[in-house]
This record gives structure tokens, sequence and C-alpha cells, in this order.
């Protein structure tokens, strides 16, 4: 029974994946692919963006790691003639980078103070875009940003899908082994974790430079397929609604900041008749899982199929009694 | 000797929480550190595990200086503690707990737990068999799949010792191990520093509990962050200093 138990869930995600590889087989508007696109590449930032989170620390600034992979991609390719195939690489490393750089002295700083410092770096990143209008286009946003693969849709989903499937894989299994469980543990007590010897700094850095790295990759792949770019994406709204993914998904789930992403981004943007309520309607799912779903959407789904396990086991029990 | 404490200091602006306090424990010893409360037993923990700077002196462990050491660094060398509030991780089963706590050994790579090698795998088998070993010792094993939130105030501070144990310490402090325990609960408490006692493991403990207290080697007596005496429990009960510390200056009433 439990072997059984075991090959469901491979075989759901094996199904899954079929079903997208096949998807554009079928979906044949190229709105539609877009908004699909989009959301790979929201995925792809909210969950690195989780990971960072698992380690107690609030990035405030991580939308704007996501600029720095865009902006760095976009101008080596547009200014300085680089392959995106290059460029994006170097876009993510940068991103890293500073993730890194940043991270050593922000490693003294805990909870608010981190998540305040981490807010100025954020706005620093996009004050510096409008700095340095004449490489970044300004506030007006840098266009003509040389595409990765064309402007046919179908290309970029297909490079999305494998790119989103792949660093879902590496983030989840981080997250399920060592790092994240010294992750979960700083977050919960700093104090207890280093009196069994877990480097808190270290893994903190770990934490933000993977997530940045990731964001960095989002970043760029984002500018190369929308071949304009401009400061608002990777502004600190842009890392709220992160969070509220995050947060409506359920934080205490890898799938939450999937399913967050999907409800409150890609439901929205087809409710396309309705764009003047999408704030409204977005708004009142965020109240409604903030008062009856405290772990969010994720969490909701787990205690209910944990209450009819419970429920079944009894009725078996029942039965044969 | 194990640990030596050499005339240490540790002043919080104009507070002098720890006076030129001396200490020296010998491997295998069972010492306890009491005195009235504030009289700076659980601000020497925090002094020995790097948790805060030294102000004056040394402190020797294992023939090494770990004065300036880091939290993480001094439990690498061998010493493991115990909280008095928060001692452990409540969003962590039990066994999840011990688990964690078990980083230190063996050390594995980011990079091999990201491949899932197979010697990382065996690491970690080996982990939670070694966890679970700890567990049976403790007398926490059948709690071992409760959340540390959901576990009842006996259990959590036992599992504190539990965790200690995983950095596999030639050294443990435990502070106030049966702080607040029901009858019941000091029963499983001193059943478990008697294992680890027998475990050969030396031992400091900060308690007020004269039932823990019997059990030490030696104590060491703390008063406003000076050492006023230190023996046998017998030659410390007799002594004045002691006496007026706990008792207040008879005389003065």
């Amino acid at each position: 029974m439990i072997s059984s138990g075991k090959m469901v869930k491979p075989s759901i995600w094996a199904g899954l994946l079929i079903i997208l590889l096949l998807l554009p087989l079928f979906v044949k508007s190229p709105y539609l692919i877009h908004i699909i696109n989009l959301t790979f590449i929201y995925i792809l930032v909210t969950v690195s963006f989780r990971a960072i989170l698992t380690s107690g620390q609030l990035p405030l600034a991580h939308a704007g790691f996501m600029g720095i992979g865009a902006y760095v991609s976009a101008i080596a390719a547009k200014w300085l003639g680089l392959t995106p195939w290059l460029s994006i690489p170097l876009g993510a490393l940068v991103a890293m980078g500073v993730g890194i750089l940043i991270g050593y002295p922000f490693a003294r700083l805990r909870a608010v103070y981190y998540a305040m410092i981490s807010l100025f770096f954020g706005m620093l990143i996009v004050s510096a875009v409008k700095a340095f209008a004449r490489w970044t286009g300004g506030a007006a946003g840098l266009t003509a940003i040389p595409p990765l693969l064309g402007f046919s849709k179908v290309p970029y989903y297909y490079f999305f899908l494998g790119l989103t499937t792949v660093a879902l894989l590496i983030l989840y299994r981080l997250e399920s082994s060592r790092p994240g469980l010294n992750w979960k543990a700083i977050a919960q007590s700093h104090m207890v974790a280093a009196s069994v010897g877990i480097n808190e700094a270290r893994y903190r850095i770990i934490a933000s430079a993977i997530g940045c790295l990731f964001a960095g990759i989002a970043g760029a792949t984002y500018a190369h397929y929308n071949t304009v770019i401009g400061t608002s994406s990777f502004s600190f709204m842009a890392t709220i609604m992160l969070l509220i993914y995050v947060v409506v998904g359920g934080v205490g789930n890898f799938a939450g900041p999937i399913v967050g992403v999907f409800l409150l981004m890609t439901v929205p943007e087809l409710l396309r008749g309705l764009r003047e309520y999408v704030p409204y309607i977005s708004a009142a799912i965020v109240l409604l899982v903030v008062y009856l779903m405290p772990k969010g959407v994720t969490g909701l789904v787990k205690s209910l199929i944990s209450w009819l396990a419970e429920l079944w086991k009894k009725r078996r029990a029942n039965n044969a009694s | 000797m194990l640990l030596d404490l050499q005339k240490v200091s540790k002043h919080f602006r104009g507070l002098i929480a720890v006076d030129e306090f001396d200490m020296n424990v010998d491997t295998g010893e069972l010492v306890g550190l009491i005195g009235p409360n504030g009289a700076g037993k659980s601000t020497v923990f925090n002094l020995i595990t790097g948790v805060w700077p030294v102000t004056k002196g040394k402190i020797i462990f294992d023939g090494e200086d770990i004065t300036d050491k880091k939290p993480h660094e001094v439990a690498e060398l061998g010493v493991g503690r115990t909280f008095q509030l928060n001692p452990l991780f409540s969003d962590f089963t039990v066994l999840e707990n011990v688990v964690a706590s078990f980083h230190l050994r063996p050390k594995s790579s980011v990079l091999s737990a990201l491949l899932n090698t197979t010697t990382y795998r065996k690491h970690e088998a080996s982990i939670k068999e070694q966890a679970m070993e700890i567990l049976k010792l403790l007398g926490l094993d059948k709690v071992k799949d409760e959340m540390g939130k959901h576990l009842p105030h006996g259990h959590r501070l036992v599992l504190g010792i539990a965790r200690a144990l995983a950095v596999k310490p030639k050294l443990l402090l435990l502070d106030e191990p049966t702080r607040g325990m029901s009858l019941e609960e000091i029963d499983l408490a001193l059943g478990a520093i008697e294992r680890v006692c027998q475990q050969g493991v030396t031992i400091v403990l900060v308690e007020h509990n004269m039932e823990v207290i019997d059990f030490c080697d030696r104590v060491v007596v703390m008063s406003f962050g000076r050492k006023i005496a230190e023996g046998s429990i017998d030659q410390v009960r007799k002594n004045e200093e002691v006496i007026k510390a706990y008792l207040g200056d008879t005389n003065a009433a």
C-alpha cells in the first residue's frame, strides 16, 4: 500500500508535465500563451522569494533583484552586442553576486530590521536605474531589447516550461534536504540553531544567493521575452505582490507560491473584461484567505485531505467491526 | 581540565553582571552552578557559548581559547547547551528537532544535498538512526512525531537536552533543566540527566531544585556576579556567605 502511495505523486507530476508539453497544440491564442509564459516567470520569482523567506528573512528587495538581472542582461545585449544566451547568465550571476555582497552586512540584522534595510536597498536599485537613464532608459523604460527566441510566443513557452521545471526541481531539492532544514531552523530560533553549530550568517547568505540567482534568471529572461522593461515591474509594490502570492498560496508549502501566482496573477489576467474590478477581487481573495485560511490555500487543501483520510479510516474501521 | 574560566567579567554598560569569575571543570564531572536569581549564572553560560562577548578574562575549553568564538564555533568544538526559554524548534517534530541539530556531523555540502548523492543519503539515514537512539536514551521515542509546539513543558525541556546531545558534546551546559516541572516531569528529566552522565559527558547545570543539585559532584555558588563558595554540597551549605546570599544578612534584621 505504501509503495503505491509513493508512486501516486510522481505520476501526478508526470501527467501534469505531459499536459503542459501538449498544451500549445490546443491553445492557439497567442495572448493565452503569453499569460502562461508570464505565469512561468512569476512562479520562478515567487518560489525563489519564498526560498529566502524560509530562512527567516523578508527580502523586500526581491523584485529589485529581478530588475538587476533584467537590466544587466538587457544592457549587455542591447548596448554591448552580447547574445542573450550569454547576457542572461551574466545578469543572473550579477544578481546573485549583489545578493551575496549585501548578504554579509545584512546578515547581522534580523526580522523587521532586515526587512527595512532590504526595502531601502530595493528602492536604491530602482533609483539607480532612473539615475543612469542613458543606459537604462530611465523612467520611460528600456525598449527594443534583443529577443531571445524571436517574436513568436510558442518557442518561449517551451523555454519557460523547461526553465521553470528545472529551477523548481533544484529549489525543491534544496528545501527538502539539509540546507532547507537549516534555513527553517534559523527562522524558528537563531539562538538554538547556533547552539547546534549552524552558522546563521552562512546559511542566510546561501539562501539569499540562491534566491537572487533565480530572481535574476527570471528577470533576465523576462527582459528578452518582453523586449521592453520598466522600473515598475521591479519596484517595492512588485515585491509586495510576490509576498501576497506567497501568503495566499501558503507560506509553509513549496506549492504555495505556485498556487498564489495562479490565483492572483493568471486568473485576473484572464478575466480581462473585468479588468477594472481586478484590484477589488484580488483584495477580497487576500482578505478571505487571511481570515479563513491562515496557512493559505495549500494549507487548507492539506488539512482537507488529512481530514478526508481520517474520515475514510474511521468508516473502514466501522465497517470492519 | 576541560573548561577553565579565568577572571571572566561581563559588563552591560554600567551593570557588572559577572565579576572576575573563576571556574574549572574536569572531564567527567557533574558540576552545579547555583545562586540566587540574578546572580549571573545564565550569563556565564552565554559567555562560554559566545552568545555575548566577554568584557574581560579568558575562557579555555579543551586546551583552546574560546573567549572570542561565535556560538556555532563553540558548538563545533563540542559544547552543547540548553535554553531556559524557547528550548527547541517549535515548528519541527521531535525527531526533526534532533535531526536538524545533527548539522555538524557529518558535514554535508550544499552541492551533495542538491545532487542527492548516495553518500549524502547514507549520511542522512545514519543521522536519523542516531537521532532515534538519542530519543530512546532520553525516553522521548514515543513522541517522536509530535510537533515541538504541542509538547508538554517537561518534554520540551528534555527535548532541549536531546538536541544538545546531537552536537556530540564533550561538555553539556544545562540551564535549569527542571524549571517549572511537575514531579513526574522532574523524574523524566533526572533520568535523562543520569543517563547522559553515564555516557561520560561532562555536565555543568544551573538549577534551583535541590533534588537535582544533590546529584552534582560539586557546586559553585554565585552571588552578584561573583563566586562566593565552591565545594561539596555539605560544605557549601554551612558556608556563612552562602547563607547570607540566600537569606540576607541575619545580623542586619
